[in-house]
């Protein structure tokens, strides 16, 4: 069987999960730093303990670690997201007047996900982000699927809201 | 329409029909909208290769990992729990006091830390710590010895009949059941007895005999005659002679039709039993037999 204890098993685990634990640390409390510190953290604790991890364990471990390193601890920063540009390469709505809108548009919705809790933005950010699926985000954050959704359906709700000014 | 169908209908879990109703409302392409505009979103860049020579570098290389640590961790609780042993052990040893004993005909010779010497008479026990005597010159004594004490601080020997101050001196204490006797032959000796305190100067002897103060004639020599392997008696009831015979041949006594309270005054040698025995029934007109290592001693007119 094979250990997290040995080079190219931690090695792996780290580069299939660290981007996610950063991510995720950096949805929740905006601060990017923060988030770098707590991927070396969390894959710090788990090479110690990389005796006492299973490889399918590794992975809710270093969220389990990542979590708690900051709960009640760091108070939520504004979170600052990139917009990369749409796909669709329109030219027709390639209008000043176009561009002005799209560029309203992305600062509501950044003010809009900086207004959600913490819960509902980081649920919101993995999925639409990083392709989590509820499932996954639901045992990242220790919790049920429906819990997620719920979050989920919140967040869009509120983002709505938010946006469209209702 | 369900429950969190906004959620839902993002993950794809709308049916047709549910979907269709979504799609009609007003607020379907809002949240069109929404779902386009968050897929192009993108969180900050992470580079994780370089995190995790990050890692490496400050965390994993110059840190030892836990489990190689583990095993030396074990070693060093069952170390730690050795030393504790050890010097617990080490401790109490040494504040275990200093025993030197003899035996029914037998003698020993006990040289103190500061030069004080003990001779001990036959069946007679001494104690005392050698690591507190520089704090406190103190013997505790069963039996009988005689000591040479170097001049220095307070001299004690404690006995269960009471103790013996001095500074520096030469004495004697016998101390037997229902016997307690101390000479001195140098200087000055202080005996407490009962919490009475009696000044023995040089040449006296204080003697209690089943509590009670006798007075005792006065030593000769400048030793006890135990030293020189003679036991001397003045005035002192015969029981505590025929004791002292036993212990000093290792042998039992009987008496018959003699009435052992009769006070002896003599001395016998403690080498040669048979003249041992003659110098003790002389002058108290008995006679005795020997069997083995019994003797028995009985009135002179009873038998023959």
């Amino acid at each position: 069987m094979s250990n997290v204890c040995e080079d190219h098993v931690f090695s792996k685990v780290f580069k299939t999960h660290s981007k996610t634990v950063f991510n995720y640390i950096f949805y929740k409390f905006g601060n990017e730093e923060k988030a770098h510190d707590a991927v070396q953290e969390a894959f710090v604790k788990l090479w110690q303990n990389c005796a006492k991890v299973s490889p399918e364990k590794a992975k809710s471990y270093v969220y389990t670690i990542a979590n708690n390193l900051y709960l009640n601890v760091l108070k939520a920063e504004k979170v600052r997201l990139k917009h990369a540009d749409s796909l669709v390469k329109d030219r027709t709505h390639e209008s000043p007047e176009f561009l002005m809108e799209e560029k309203e548009y992305k600062k509501k919705l950044d003010d809009a996900i900086n207004a959600l809790p913490d819960n509902q933005r980081t649920t919101f950010l993995l999925n639409r982000i990083d392709g989590k699926k509820y499932a996954e985000i639901a045992e990242m954050e220790g919790v049920s699927v429906k819990a997620i959704e719920k979050r989920m359906h919140l967040a869009l709700k509120s983002l709505r809201e938010q946006i469209d000014g209702i | 329409m369900q429950e969190n169908y906004l959620a839902k209908w993002l993950s794809d879990e709308l049916s047709e029909e549910e979907l269709r109703e979504f799609k009609s409302s007003e607020a379907y392409t809002s949240y069109q909208k929404l779902k386009e505009a968050s897929s192009r979103l993108a969180a900050p860049d992470f580079d994780a290769d370089q995190a995790l020579q990050r890692l490496k570098d400050e965390h994993i290389d110059n840190a030892p990992k836990v489990i190689t640590l583990n095993p030396f961790k074990k070693f060093l609780r069952v170390a730690a729990v050795i030393a504790v042993l050890i010097a617990g052990s080490y401790f109490y040893i040494n504040t275990l006091d200093e025993k030197v004993s003899t035996e029914f005909a037998e003698r020993s010779e006990v040289v103190l830390p500061d030069d004080s010497e003990i001779f001990l008479n036959a069946d007679s026990q001494i104690s005392y710590s050698k690591k507190n005597w520089d704090n406190k010159r103190n013997v505790d004594l069963k039996g009988e010895a005689f000591f040479k004490v170097a001049k220095g601080k307070k001299f004690t020997v404690s006995t269960d009949h009471g103790t013996v101050a001095v500074l520096g001196t030469q004495f004697n204490v016998e101390n037997r059941k229902g016997f307690f006797e101390v000479t001195c032959y140098e200087g000055l000796v202080s005996v407490t007895h009962n919490n009475k305190e009696s000044k023995l100067p040089a040449g006296t002897s204080f003697l209690v005999i089943n509590g009670n103060i006798v007075s005792a004639g006065t030593p000769d020599g400048s030793a006890p005659s135990w030293m020189n392997n003679e036991s001397s008696f003045e005035s002192i009831p015969l029981k505590y002679v025929f004791a002292e015979l036993e212990r000093q041949f290792n042998i039992k006594v009987t008496t018959e039709n003699i009435d052992t309270n009769l006070l002896f005054t003599g001395s016998f040698n403690n080498t040669d039993l048979n003249m041992a025995l003659k110098s003790i029934s002389t002058p108290s007109k008995t006679r005795f037999t020997i069997d083995g290592d019994n003797v028995l001693f009985y009135a002179g007119n009873t038998l023959q």
